[in-house]
């Protein structure tokens, strides 16, 4: 019997009359995943330690949606005494010695970590290829990408592993992954779930999400994952709120905003369609839609590339071989412990953007273009408020292209911030924004919709992204096998 | 030989008196076993944030108060990117951009005129681990790794190293007195660099500039400054030019040694801290904070002076905060302030010595001080029996006059009673009153000499002087 | 315009790095960085932004912690995860000169 496709509340009921038990549910996933094994979903495995919770759970009154659950998390989340990669050799044998925020409150409601999702290293990158471990393949097509940098949640949720993942997003990292893989994803406003425990690729921009086969899901991770952190002084003090609380309430009336940007030739033509498609079955269900002009938004890769390089040199910084992670044989002096241990221990990409970062900060530079680039990025935020003063809703395609071939060249540096450029403003803006998905290309391959609103208005994306669910009612769950000869 | 004129700035980092690091909730602590006094936040730990220190931004702006400065009211932190292993995020979290204190003062006073040493800025941010070397390696300790530093930068106003001098004393002084900092030098809560420059006439552009770090004490400032300008002198005498360079003090050849010249300029990559985003300093919390500033040594110093105690007096209390403090309790005592400055720098400070003790520790409440003083003050007590029962008087809680009965200390005060013995001394030794009338200054002596044995020490001694001066007219 | 960095650029911003390359990854460098800035020079023809700016996408004013001491590290725990160490320390190849910083 297979539970892991069910819905939640299903398994919830199942789990509370102690028809199943979270041992049931444990178990399944591990076969999941080792059925799925040659998709490369994760990097470490939890099993010793999800098999004895799982066990100690048993005796526990069954008190909450979420209790005994299976739950997978992305690699940079640091995990207590379970291992924290990165996916980067320099963090190979990393065993963290405390807990993120969100994995405290996700022990906190009995959910049972699985293990730790393959990425993108450091999360640099937007195909999951440069992890240390090897790519991801998606379950949809298996020489294709999963996309990136939240690659392994996104492939393990795809392939119904289990039910629940938690990505991270710093210029499309859950959306893009999401949309390539036809699952749901959400880059939260920024404050709304603690980095505490985030290892920090740009701190500016670094969100936490949910990575769930629906909308109801979704939701209800991020209702556990949110909240005000002491730990992080970028976590908002913005009330804990239902966010399942206007799913499947009519969108009658609502007005939704179109940036000309995201429909231009920039997009592939087979996703416009699919988003037109989708807007004319927002207007019938009630909704206004108007294609506007955003001054700025187009200029968010180019800031991205200054600002989240900028940072991630930095943030960087910290792994040199000396208080954790790998380091150097016998170096001899200090220098050499430097050089050599970053340049072995790091990966290309990583090694590039570390310099790319490291150039546009250095000398003149950074009164050049990094403080020019803080001074635009914040008048592109009031762009959005602006905007937003008039719609409640900003929409268009995800990404510019479904999942490309796993062998397609990865050396053009620009290629990976261009796969980028429709998720990255929202990030750029701190606000919050959603993939759903909203067809198929003809290769059968998944297109997704970015569900973009303002601050703190998670709850009504949810709106929209449930009615659209419903609506297009689409079959998300790829045939195992298929695709795959 | 050529007159040059020197260009002096000063860069001070001082350790803030606060419970907790900076940007984490560890111990801020000396002296503790190595590594005890640390948390993953210190360490720098992946995934770890920041957090603010609520004291530090009030002790920080305290010190902005007493030096004068103007205090911005949105600032933010950056980070200075440079690796070096004490630097365990190898960024440091400083102020770069928006430091919290700018355009300041403190006025130090040289040759009785008073010149103001102006503040260019003044800024918040994160001390380094301590690194010990041991012959092939360097151990690292991270117990002082995040312990909150403001550094406290001049303008290059000062022209001779007395002046550098003097500011730092004064400096020290104000952020002592204010708990802004312990200001060890000798522990390094305290750290001064220097730097110096010279030139011909004030219309010539600057000299090349020397700059001596982490100096241990102020003499030595001062002795570096000396040694540098001469230095320097001497190149420019012999038409040698040299470069921008840093330079440390070495106590044993009492000199300034190259540490090393200044390549193309620092590449710190400074960038606003993304993830301690502005932060707002209101009026409220700077009223809440002057309301904790307590009397600054000059205003003490005035105060102490109008009292009528003495310079010398003056200068010594405020050097000692704790006996200063308890001083202050006196000012609007109607009290002989000259006697009480006496006692506590007298037989009060040599029994705290003995005792290892701080005023506040004994038990002279202040009424009992004021007791003390005026029975000094009207020789009921003498200091020879002050010095007898001092040790009893600071540590019970009887009354003086208790103590002097106890340990049999009654100074006969009683005017009749003296005039009484004296007068039968008189006659009993007419030969000394002829003396004392014949002007022989020694008779008087002898005859105060006999009261005193025949009142077995007891009588007053001033009350018994002029009955005896008195008597024999 | 030279349309690509010196080689002493590149080393330059490579030792701010600390990332030893190779010659081949010099030249490389030498022009993809001038690429990038040349690509990172648009947004100079951005115009009509004022000189606010962003440091983080936040609105609430940062919240000050109160300085009262929390739980720390074994110093057992510290060493654990360094390659190197000695006692309670943690060990490096000696350091010579003073930090550049505090």
């Amino acid at each position: 019997m297979k539970y892991l496709n069910k819905n939640i509340e299903e398994l919830h009921t199942l789990l509370k009359n102690k028809d199943i038990k979270p041992i049931d549910l444990v178990n399944e996933a591990f076969e999941n995943i080792e059925n799925n094994k040659e998709l490369n979903a994760y990097i470490t495995l939890n099993k010793e330690e999800a098999i004895k919770q799982a066990k100690e759970l048993e005796n526990k009154e069954v008190d909450n949606i979420l209790f005994g659950l299976p739950i997978a998390i992305k690699d940079n989340i640091v995990t207590k005494d379970l291992k924290t990669t990165c996916a980067s050799h320099i963090l190979e044998n990393f065993i963290p010695i405390y807990d993120a925020t969100v994995v405290e409150k996700i022990k906190a409601k009995n959910m049972i970590i699985i293990g730790k999702t393959n990425m993108d290293e450091f999360a640099m990158g937007s195909s999951s290829r440069t992890s240390y471990f090897g790519a991801p393949h998606n379950p949809w097509d298996h020489n294709k990408i999963s996309g990136g940098s939240s690659g392994g949640s996104a492939t393990t949720i795809a392939a119904r592993d289990l039910l629940f993942a938690l990505g991270t997003d710093t210029g499309g990292s859950i959306r893009q992954p999401a949309s390539y893989t036809g699952i749901v994803g959400m880059k939260p406003t920024y404050g709304r779930v603690s980095r505490y425990g985030l290892v920090a690729f740009a701190s500016s921009l670094d969100q936490i999400g949910p990575m769930t086969k629906n909308v109801y899901e979704n939701a209800l991770l991020l209702n556990v994952i949110c909240g005000h952190d002491d730990h992080d002084l970028t976590s908002s003090k913005k009330e804990v709120e239902d966010f399942t609380r206007l799913i499947g309430k009519d969108i009658k009336g609502m007005k939704i905003a179109v940036p000309n940007f995201f429909v231009s030739d920039i997009v592939n033509r087979e996703i416009i369609d699919k988003l037109k498609d989708t807007i004319e079955l927002l207007k019938k269900l009630g909704a206004t839609v108007d294609y506007i002009d955003m001054k700025y938004i187009d200029n968010a890769v180019t800031l991205y590339q200054i600002i989240a390089m900028g940072e991630a040199s930095s943030n960087l910084a910290r792994f040199d071989g000396i208080r954790y992670g790998y380091s150097t044989e016998n170096p001899k002096d200090i220098e050499e412990l430097y050089f050599k241990t970053r340049r072995e221990g790091f990966g290309k990409e990583v090694k590039r953007r570390i310099m790319v970062g490291s150039y546009l900060l250095s000398g003149k530079n950074a009164q050049d273009y990094y403080f020019k680039a803080l001074s635009i990025r914040d008048d592109m935020k009031q762009e959005f408020t602006k905007v937003f003063e008039n719609y409640d809703y900003i929409i268009g395609p995800t990404t510019t292209t479904t999942a490309y071939n796993l062998t397609d060249p990865m050396d053009d540096p620009r290629k990976s911030f261009l796969d980028d450029v429709l998720v990255i403003p929202v990030n750029m803006a701190g606000l919050p924004g959603l993939n759903i998905p909203i067809g198929f290309d003809k290769e059968n391959m998944p297109i997704g919709m970015q569900i973009i609103a303002n601050n703190f208005e998670e709850a009504k994306i949810y709106q929209l992204a449930s009615i659209l669910e419903k609506e297009l009612n689409l079959n998300l769950e790829p045939k195992r096998g298929e695709n795959n000869e | 030989m050529s007159n040059y004129i020197p260009t002096i700035g000063v860069e001070v980092h001082v350790e803030l008196k606060t419970k907790t690091k900076i940007f984490s909730n560890s111990k801020n602590g000396y002296g503790q076993m190595a590594n005890s006094l640390t948390n993953v936040i210190d360490l720098g730990y992946p995934g770890t944030l920041p957090t603010l220190n609520e004291e530090v931004v009030n002790l920080a702006i305290k010190a902005a108060t007493v030096l004068n400065c103007k205090i911005r009211k949105q600032m933010h932190f950056d980070r200075k990117n440079y690796f070096y292993p004490d630097n365990p995020k190898n960024y440091q979290i400083t102020q770069f951009q928006t430091p919290i204190g700018y355009d300041g003062y403190v006025e130090i006073e040289l040759n009785n005129q008073k010149k103001k040493i102006y503040i260019e800025e003044m800024h918040i941010e994160e001390d380094t681990c301590k690194s010990t070397h041991r012959g092939t390696k360097t151990l690292l300790d991270f117990n002082r790794a995040g312990v909150p530093l403001i550094e406290i930068v001049t303008k290059p106003c000062m022209s001779s190293k007395k002046e550098a001098v003097l500011y730092l004393e004064k400096l020290k002084e104000l952020l002592f007195y204010s708990d802004i900092s312990d200001c060890k030098m000798e522990e390094g809560s305290m750290r001064a660099d220097a730097n110096v420059s010279i030139r011909k006439n004030e219309s010539d552009p600057f000299g090349t500039k020397v700059e001596i770090k982490n100096i241990g004490s102020i003499s030595n400032v001062g002795l570096s400054i000396e040694k540098e300008i001469k230095r320097q002198e001497k190149l420019y005498n012999n038409n040698e030019t040299f470069k921008e360079q840093t330079r440390r003090f070495d106590d044993k050849l009492e000199d300034t040694v190259l540490m090393r010249v200044k390549e193309t300029g620092n590449d710190y990559r400074y960038f606003p801290e993304p993830d301690i985003p502005f932060v707002v300093i209101t009026d409220e919390m700077i009223e809440e904070v002057k309301k904790t500033i307590p009397m600054l040594p000059d205003e003490r110093r005035e105060k102490y002076k109008e009292l009528g105690v003495s310079d010398i007096n003056t200068n010594k209390l405020v050097q000692n905060r704790s006996l200063s403090d308890y001083f202050n309790q006196l000012l609007d005592k109607n009290t002989n302030h000259k006697i009480a400055s006496n006692l506590l720098l007298g037989d009060i400070s040599q029994y705290l010595n003995k005792t290892e003790k701080e005023i506040f520790d004994t038990t002279l409440t202040i009424p009992r001080f004021l007791e003390l003083i005026s029975l000094m003050e009207d020789n009921t007590l003498t200091s020879k029996n002050l010095k007898e029962i001092i040790d009893i008087v600071l540590e019970s809680n009887k009354t003086i006059k208790e103590i002097m009965k106890d340990e049999n200390i009654e100074n006969i005060t009683d005017d009749n009673a003296i005039r009484e013995v004296i007068k039968q001394i008189i006659s009993n030794n007419q030969e000394s009153v002829e003396d004392y009338k014949n002007g022989h200054d020694r008779a008087i002596k002898y005859l105060m000499g006999q009261v005193m044995k025949e009142t077995k020490g007891k009588a007053n001694p001033k009350m018994a002087m002029d009955i005896l001066i008195e008597e024999l007219q | 315009m030279e349309d690509k960095l010196t080689k002493e650029e590149v080393l330059h911003v490579a030792k701010l790095a600390r990332i030893d390359i190779t010659e081949e990854e010099i030249e490389k460098y030498q022009v993809e960085l001038k690429q990038l800035l040349n690509e990172v020079e648009k947004i100079n023809e951005v115009k009509g932004y004022d000189d606010e700016i962003l440091i983080a996408p936040w609105s609430d004013n940062t919240t000050l912690r109160s300085d009262s001491e929390g739980e720390m590290l074994d110093p057992k725990k510290v060493i654990e995860n360094a390659p190197k160490h000695s006692g309670n320390y943690i060990e490096v190849p000696v350091v010579i000169g003073e930090s550049e910083g505090a």
